[in-house]
């Protein structure tokens, strides 16, 4: 990666609320016209970075850069971001239009000019018979529309998106990602989307930011931190993997060996070179998805061992089974069947995983 | 039990409705009723009659001082927002306790007795009061100014001076009421400190505004006392009209006609103050 392709970078950027820091030294780069996620808990300090992209914070040490330019004491109302607010802060006395076309007028657009291309914003965000409307008159699912188009009229070179989807419910909410998405593929503008919820993130973004207690923790495709995650709080939080803890073994080839109470598993450690170089009899987990877990008979696969069903949940498309093995709790997933649940309460079974679906993050 | 509970709640419905229609109601129409009377040698005559109307609007007295108490009354409530809306305004801008310590103070003066009120200003506004006193001694004037007691400028500052408060608060919520993500939404839309507060801060506090004008305006246009102590014989309003003809006049039927006019005056500020407040786009 070219330095000229990054749009913003956040370079050792600290922050912090009197003594209480949120930021430690962070390194972010931002691509040009990519979908960039921010994921955290909450206190994670990822509304903060947000914030302080947006120019509603100031930096307490490291700077911002736009184009290689330090953009870090540039005031809020001149940086060329626009933000869409969490609870959308529409102006509640001006009509849809007006509020789409506000940030053209503080720009002293000529009025024909502001008319075209708020036709254009509306349509764009298919809205086009609310222009008189005012927003108290208007779902959750159109407000968060009209905040998204006052936010695309002035042609930000980054949008940024607050948890703008928290307050819509499930069904609305699908549907605003697939409508964010298609918007951000279709106008091709950098869009930084901040939020807790790893399903959304996985969902839209091309690159996600994993952030936990003012760090950044993994930066990758959601594909790399769904099956690489590269820290115990990664592998954690992205959906419910089975960790399995354990002491390194010996490196073969793309995998290494690991002890764990399950017997002697491997496990891929794939290009990273901490996994590769970490020292024999180091603590670790062992990772491996729901889904990668298999009732026995599996191929050729080393890592076996048997566990006895404890648990079954069944939840539409996929069945849950909770195992039992040698004191560890791990998840088993399949996809449901008409004909009924596998699994039956208290059975003992053979499992295996295949050490290509498996991973390993140290302790 | 049923039937208890249900007319222990028509009796609670019924005093709801009983207690403002005999307090508020019965008086006000007992007064239109009076307006349609007349006095004959000291004894209310009871037929009716639009007399009383009739020399409202005839004769040549009562008309210019209704208009002119109007214009005093408007300019007191105009004056009292433009000084009211910078304090409220900074009021917003104090944070935590502060905020409300500041209001306290300001609203302390409500708590006064009126009429102590008025004749501190009045010994403020005098021929040997502090204001000529320091005007004198700055410099400004030569000798002590009769401009500012017992005429119209007199009656005008005090009612500003007495009704501020009631400009304050109103403005003060309303400003108070606008979300903070609103103008940090201005900002990130690139509008300037100034264009924020002329695009959003303003028109989001014209119901604040509206209101502290209609309030004001009422309060200064009933008031009597205040006409009656400070103006002097130049200072002559509407108010005082009307309450000589409960008095030394001893006419009430004129009285009253004098009140409806008042009142509808009163009626048409309310309403609209109610009208100008209604925040567009804001369901009420």
């Amino acid at each position: 990666m070219t330095q000229s392709l990054d749009l913003l970078s956040l370079r050792a950027v600290s922050k912090s609320y009197g003594p209480v820091p949120v930021l430690h030294e962070i390194d972010l780069a931002i691509r040009d016209g990519e979908f960039l996620t921010v994921l955290g808990p909450s206190g994670s300090g990822k509304t903060t970075v947000l914030r302080l992209i947006g120019g509603l914070e100031s930096v307490t040490s490291g700077a911002i850069y736009l184009d290689d330019r330090d953009i870090s004491r540039v005031a809020i109302n001149r940086r060329p971001f626009n933000t869409v607010f969490q609870d959308y802060a529409l102006f509640p006395h001006m009509t849809v239009a007006a509020n789409i076309g506000y940030g053209l007028s503080i720009r002293r657009r000529p009025r024909p000019e502001i008319k075209r291309r708020v036709t254009e914003a509306l349509d764009l965000v298919q809205l086009g018979k609310f222009a008189d409307r005012y927003p108290a008159q208007l779902s959750g699912g159109q407000r968060q529309r009209v905040a998204l188009a006052r936010a695309l009229i002035c042609e930000p070179r980054l949008v940024l998106l607050d948890e703008p989807l928290a307050a819509l419910d499930l069904e609305l909410r699908r549907q605003m990602q697939e409508f964010l998405k298609s918007i951000q593929r279709e106008i091709k503008t950098t869009f930084l989307f901040v939020t807790h919820d790893q399903e959304e993130a996985i969902g839209m973004a091309d690159r996600i930011c994993v952030m936990e207690s003012g760090r950044i923790r993994q930066l990758g495709t959601p594909h790399e931190l769904y099956y690489r995650p590269s820290c115990e709080f990664v592998a954690r939080f992205f959906g419910e993997n089975n960790l399995v803890p354990g002491k390194l073994g010996v490196v073969d080839g793309d995998f290494r060996a690991i002890d764990t109470p399950l017997g002697r598993l491997s496990c891929c450690i794939g290009n990273q070179p901490d996994l590769r170089a970490a020292a024999e009899g180091q603590a670790a987990f062992a990772v491996f998805r729901p889904e990668a877990l298999s009732p026995a008979g599996a191929e050729d696969s080393v890592n076996r061992f048997s566990g006895s069903v404890r648990d079954c949940a069944f939840s539409g498309s996929s069945t849950v089974a909770h195992i039992d093995a040698a004191g560890q709790h791990l998840r088993l997933r399949v996809p449901s069947r008409a004909t009924g649940s596998q699994f039956r309460q208290g059975e003992t079974m053979a499992l295996s995983f295949s050490a290509r679906e498996s991973h390993l993050v140290l302790a | 039990m049923n039937g208890r509970s249900g007319r222990y709640q028509a009796l609670v419905t019924l005093l709801a409705f009983a207690l403002p229609v005999f307090f508020i109601v019965a008086p006000l129409l007992m007064f239109l009723a009076y307006s349609f009377f007349s006095v004959d040698h000291g004894e209310i005559n009871y037929t009716l009659t639009v007399a009383n109307y009739v020399r409202f609007f005839t004769e040549p007295v009562f008309l210019p001082i209704f208009w002119s108490t109007c214009v005093l009354c408007l300019s007191v409530s105009v004056i009292c927002v433009l000084l009211g809306y910078p304090a409220a305004y900074f009021l917003t801008t104090l944070h935590g306790r502060w905020r409300y310590i500041m209001l306290m103070m300001l609203m302390v003066p409500l708590l006064m007795s009126y009429v102590i009120k008025i004749y501190a200003i009045r010994s403020i506004l005098g021929q040997s009061g502090f204001l000529n006193t320091m005007l004198v001694g700055l410099g400004i004037l030569e000798k002590p100014s009769s401009l500012f007691v017992f005429n119209m400028n007199a009656i005008l500052l005090t009612l500003t001076l007495l009704l501020i408060p009631f400009a304050i608060l109103p403005i003060f919520l309303a400003l108070e009421r606008i979300p903070q993500v609103l103008l940090r939404a201005s900002a990130d839309l690139g509008a300037s400190s100034i264009q924020t507060f002329m695009r959003i801060t303003l028109p989001l506090s014209v119901p604040g505004v509206a209101s502290a004008t209609s309030f004001v305006f009422v309060l200064a246009i009933g008031d009597f006392l205040t006409p009656q102590m400070v103006g002097g014989v130049n200072g002559f309003t509407f108010g005082r009209i009307l309450y000589s003809q409960f008095g030394t006049a001893f006419n009430w039927p004129f009285g009253a006609a004098l009140s409806v006019a008042l009142a509808v005056v009163v009626i048409a500020a309310i309403l609209a103050g109610e009208r100008f407040g209604r925040q567009k786009g804001l369901p009420r």
